[in-house]
C-alpha cells in the first residue's frame, strides 16, 4: 500500500525536477546569462527541427551509434571470453588483472595515434569503443565469477563435475546478473569511446560534428549534437538498467 | 630462492606487459615502418628519458587540474548527495539532473564547457570536476542509503536529530563508498583533463601531445601517450592506496 | 540393519563378508593452517569405520570438528595425518564416479532452476540422459508434487532442504552425507523433516553419515550415535541405537528413548566442560 504511492511522488518529483531543469536551461539561454554560448533550449529544438538539421544530425548519430555498437559487441565478446579463460586457467589470472587495470588507466586519447597507425581512421572510433567497454565487461564478469558461493562449489565437487560442466552449469549462469551490470555500466563508455575515436579524423560522426561546431561557433548544431549523444547514452542504459533488473530477478 | 621467487611473481604479473612491448617492436620491425609512421618502442622510452625536462611541465599541469577536478568533484558531489538524502523534494530536481549529467560524453561536454567558460585553465578544472561529480554523487547516496535501520533506531531513541545521525552515522557510512568513488574516477579524471587540453590545446599532455603530432614527431606523440598512461596509472595507484587507508581506518 | 542389497549395478559382493567397509577413517589429524602461520587442529586421530547399509550420526559441540570429518569422507578435504578410504579407495574417486550424494546445511540450491531441473542436476553433471520417472519419484518421495516449476526462492526453508535430499538421492548414490541438512528448520519442521528422511532412508537403504547437533534427530535416525569432543575434535564414544524401525512418536515417548537422550546429553555437557 505504501510503496506505489511512494514511487509514484518520486516519480512525480522527477518528472517536475526534469521540467524545472528544462525551463531553467531555456531561461539561462533566453537572457544570455551564461554568454553566447548556451543558446535558449528552444533554438535548439528549432534547429532539430529543420530538414537540413535533422538529416545531419540522423546521419552522423547512425555513423556513431553503429561505431559505438560494433566496438561494444567486440568489447564485450573478448572480455568474457578472456575472463572465462583466466578462471579457467588461473596461472594468467593475476597477469591479466594488472594488465586490465592498466589498460583502464590508459587514457584513451593516448591510444588513438596508435589505433590510427594500425586499423585506420574509419575504425578507430569502434576499437576504441571496444577497449572502453572490453575493460569494464573484464573487471565485472571476473568478479562474477569469482563470488561463487564455496557451498556450490563444495556441490559440484561432490556429484563429480568436470571443469566445462562446473563452468556451464554454475559458473555461467551465476555470471548472467554481473554480465548485465557490466553492459550497464560500459553501454556510456562505448559512446564516449567512439567519440574520441571520431576526433581523430573520422570522416562522419557525432564527436566530429561536435568539434566542428565548436571550431564554427555552430552553438544550436554544437549543442543538438551533444544532445544526441547524450540521448543515445542514456537510452542505452535505461534499457541495460531494465535487462539488468530482468536478470537479478531471474538468476538469483 | 627468495629472488627466484621474486622473479616468478614478477613474470606473473607482468608477463602481459612484456608481451605488448615485444608485439610492439616486432609489429613496426616486420612491417618496416618508418620512425614517422610508427616508432619502436626503445626509442619512445628513451625520447622520454632524454627529454624528461620538456615533459615535466605539462606533466604537472595535467596532473594538477586532475587531481583539483577529483578533489573539487568529488566533494560536489558529496554535497549533491547529502542534500537529495536530506529532502525528498530537492532529489526531484537533482536525480534527473545527475542522470543525464551521467550520461552525457565527456567529449559532448568539453565543447561547451570550452564555448562557456572560454579557452583555458578553468574549462580544464569544470571538465574534470564534472566527470568526477557523478560517481561521487551515486556512490555517497547508495553510503547513505546502506545505514541499517537498528543505527537510525538507536540514534532515534537517543533524540539525534538529522544533522547528528549524518556526522556520526551517514560520514561513516558514506567515507568508504567516496574513496571507491575517487578510486574509479582517478583515471577518468586524468583522461578529461588531456581531452580537454588536447581540444585547447593550451597547454598540459594533451596539449604536447596535440604539438607533437602536428609536427609529425610521432617518438615525442608515443612519448606523451606513454607518459600519460603511467601519470594515469600512479593516480590510480595513489587513489587505491588512499581508498584502503581510509578504509581500514573505518572498519 | 545391514542389506548389501541391490543398490547399485557398481557393487560386486564378497562372498566370505556379509557387509562390507563402506567408510574407513583411520588415526585422521587436520589441521588447518591460518593467516600469519598459526595453525588450529581441528581433528585429533579421529577413528571411525561405517559399514555398508549403516546409518551413523556424528553429534558434538559446536566447532567439534564433525563437519570435518564429512568434508573428508567427501573429498573436498584432505586429513593433515591419517588415512580415509571409502569402499577402499581415495574419496574423490567416488565423486568423480558420481556415486556419492551431498546435502549441505546451505542447500545450496541453483536459484535459476526449478525445483524439477535442481534435482536432475547430479544426471545432467554426470553427463547420463535424466532419468525422468526416477526424478519424479524423488519429487513424490520428498512431498514436492505440484512444485515442480517452483523456484527456490518461491519455496518454504524445510522444501528446499527435502529439494536439497532429493537432489542429493537422484543418481542413487552409495554413499549419502548429510551436513546439518536441517540446521536452520523450525524445531516443527526438523521433527516433521526427520520422520521424512526416515521413511525416505527406510525406502532407500542407503549407507548414510548425519552431521548433526541434535541428539534426537541423531537417535530418531542412526543405527549408531558417535559423540565427539571439541578442539581438537576427537571421537569420544560410539553408541549403538536398538530401537525398530520405524521409529514413531511411541518410540521417542519410551523411557528408554529419554534415558539415551540424557545419557549422550550429559556427554556432550560433560565435553563442553573438558573442553574449557
Amino acid at each position: 500500500m505504501n510503496t506505489p504511492t511512494r514511487t509514484s511522488v518520486k516519480v512525480a518529483y522527477s518528472l517536475a525536477g526534469g521540467a524545472l531543469l528544462i525551463l531553467a536551461a531555456q531561461l539561462i539561454g533566453q537572457f544570455g546569462l551564461a554568454g553566447r554560448a548556451w543558446p535558449p533550449v528552444m533554438d535548439v529544438v528549432s534547429y532539430v527541427t529543420t530538414p537540413a538539421g535533422a538529416s545531419l544530425l540522423w546521419r552522423n548519430t547512425l555513423v556513431t551509434f553503429s561505431s559505438a555498437a560494433q566496438g561494444f559487441l567486440l568489447g564485450a565478446v573478448i572480455a568474457v571470453l578472456g575472463a572465462a579463460l583466466a578462471l579457467v586457467v588461473p596461472i594468467i589470472r593475476p597477469g591479466m588483472d594488472r594488465f586490465a587495470a592498466i589498460l583502464h588507466a590508459v587514457p584513451t586519447i593516448a591510444l588513438a595515434p596508435l589505433l590510427i597507425t594500425t586499423v585506420g581512421r574509419e575504425d578507430a572510433p569502434a576499437v576504441i569503443a571496444a577497449l572502453s567497454v572490453g575493460f569494464v565487461m573484464f573487471v565485472t564478469m571476473a568478479s562474477g565469477f569469482a563470488n561463487t558461493s564455496s557451498a556450490h562449489q563444495d556441490l559440484f565437487t561432490v556429484i563429480g563435475a568436470n571443469r566445462t560442466r562446473r563452468l556451464a552449469r554454475l559458473e555461467l549462469p551465476r555470471a548472467v546478473p554481473a554480465f548485465f551490470d557490466g553492459l550497464t555500466l560500459s553501454a556510456p563508455a562505448a559512446i564516449l569511446g567512439a567519440t574520441i575515436g571520431e576526433w581523430f579524423g573520422a570522416p562522419m560522426g557525432l564527436g566530429l560534428v561536435i568539434v566542428s561546431a565548436m571550431q564554427n561557433y555552430q552553438m544550436a548544431l554544437l549543442w543538438a549534437a551533444a544532445m544526441a549523444a547524450t540521448i543515445m547514452s542514456l537510452l542505452a542504459y535505461l534499457v541495460f538498467i531494465q535487462l539488468q533488473r530482468v536478470a537479478m530477478r531471474r538468476f538469483t | 630462492m627468495t629472488r627466484a621467487r621474486s622473479i616468478g611473481m614478477g613474470i606473473v604479473h607482468l608477463w602481459p606487459i612484456a608481451l605488448l612491448l615485444l608485439s610492439w617492436d616486432a609489429w613496426v620491425v616486420l612491417n618496416g615502418y618508418t620512425s614517422t609512421v610508427a616508432p619502436r618502442p626503445w626509442f619512445v622510452i628513451a625520447d622520454v628519458f632524454t627529454g624528461f625536462a620538456d615533459y615535466v611541465p605539462s606533466i604537472l599541469y595535467t596532473l594538477g587540474m586532475a587531481l583539483g577536478g577529483l578533489v573539487g568533484g568529488t566533494l560536489i558531489g558529496f554535497v549533491g548527495a547529502v542534500l537529495v538524502w536530506w529532502s525528498a523534494a530537492l532529489s526531484g530536481v537533482v536525480t534527473p539532473a545527475a542522470l543525464i549529467i551521467r550520461s552525457v560524453p565527456i567529449t559532448a561536454l568539453i565543447p561547451i564547457i570550452a564555448r562557456i567558460v572560454g579557452y583555458g585553465d578553468p574549462a580544464v578544472l569544470a571538465s574534470t570536476m564534472l566527470i568526477c561529480f557523478f560517481p561521487a554523487f551515486v556512490f555517497t547516496l547508495s553510503g547513505l542509503a546502506a545505514i541499517p535501520e537498528a543505527g537510525r533506531d538507536l540514534f532515534t531513541v537517543l533524540g539525534a536529530n538529522k544533522l547528528q545521525v549524518l556526522s556520526r552515522l551517514g560520514v561513516l557510512y558514506a567515507l568508504p563508498n567516496l574513496m571507491v568513488s575517487v578510486r574509479i574516477t582517478a583515471p577518468s579524471a586524468v583522461l578529461a583533463a588531456m581531452l580537454a587540453e588536447f581540444l585547447m590545446g593550451t597547454s598540459g599532455l594533451g596539449a604536447l601531445f596535440s604539438q607533437a603530432r602536428s609536427y609529425m614527431d610521432m617518438e615525442r606523440s608515443w612519448g606523451t601517450a606513454l607518459v600519460a598512461t603511467v601519470v594515469s596509472v600512479l593516480v590510480f595507484v595513489g587513489a587505491q592506496l588512499m581508498e584502503r587507508r581510509v578504509e581500514s581506518r573505518l572498519t | 540393519m545391514s542389506s548389501t542389497a541391490t543398490l547399485t549395478p557398481m557393487e560386486t559382493k564378497p562372498a566370505e563378508h556379509a557387509t562390507r567397509t563402506a567408510v574407513s577413517v583411520n588415526r585422521a589429524d587436520k589441521i588447518f593452517t591460518l593467516s600469519r602461520g598459526k595453525k588450529l587442529q581441528a581433528l585429533a586421530e579421529v577413528d571411525l569405520e561405517v559399514r555398508e547399509g549403516e546409518f551413523v550420526a556424528i553429534i558434538g559441540p559446536s566447532g567439534c570438528g564433525k563437519s570435518t570429518v564429512l568434508r573428508l569422507a567427501a573429498g573436498l578435504d584432505r586429513p593433515t595425518n591419517g588415512t580415509v578410504e571409502i569402499f577402499g579407495a581415495a574419496p574423490h574417486e567416488l565423486a568423480t564416479q558420481h556415486r556419492l550424494g551431498v546435502a549441505f546445511q546451505e542447500h545450496a540450491l541453483l536459484p535459476w532452476a526449478s525445483v524439477r531441473s535442481n534435482i536432475a542436476l547430479p544426471y545432467k553433471v554426470a553427463g547420463r540422459k535424466v532419468d525422468d520417472a526416477r526424478v519424479d519419484g524423488l519429487i513424490e518421495l520428498v512431498g514436492l508434487k505440484g512444485f515442480e516449476k517452483a523456484r527456490p526462492k518461491q519455496l518454504s526453508g524445510g522444501m528446499r532442504q527435502r529439494v536439497s535430499i532429493a537432489r542429493a538421492l537422484a543418481l542413487s548414490p552409495d554413499l549419502l552425507l548429510l551436513d546439518e541438512p536441517f540446521g536452520a528448520l523450525d524445531a516443527v519442521t526438523r521433527r516433521r523433516m526427520n520422520a521424512e528422511l526416515a521413511r525416505i532412508w527406510g525406502e532407500e537403504k542407503i549407507t548414510t553419515i548425519l552431521v548433526t547437533h541434535d541428539v534426537d534427530e541423531a537417535l530418531i535416525l542412526a543405527d549408531r550415535v558417535v559423540v565427539m569432543t571439541g578442539r581438537p575434535g576427537r571421537v569420544r564414544t560410539i553408541k549403538n541405537v536398538d530401537f525398530p524401525r520405524p521409529r514413531d512418536a511411541a518410540t521417542t515417548r519410551s523411557p528408554e528413548f529419554h534415558e539415551l537422550v540424557d545419557e549422550l546429553t550429559s556427554l556432550l555437557d560433560a565435553n563442553d566442560g573438558d573442553a574449557a
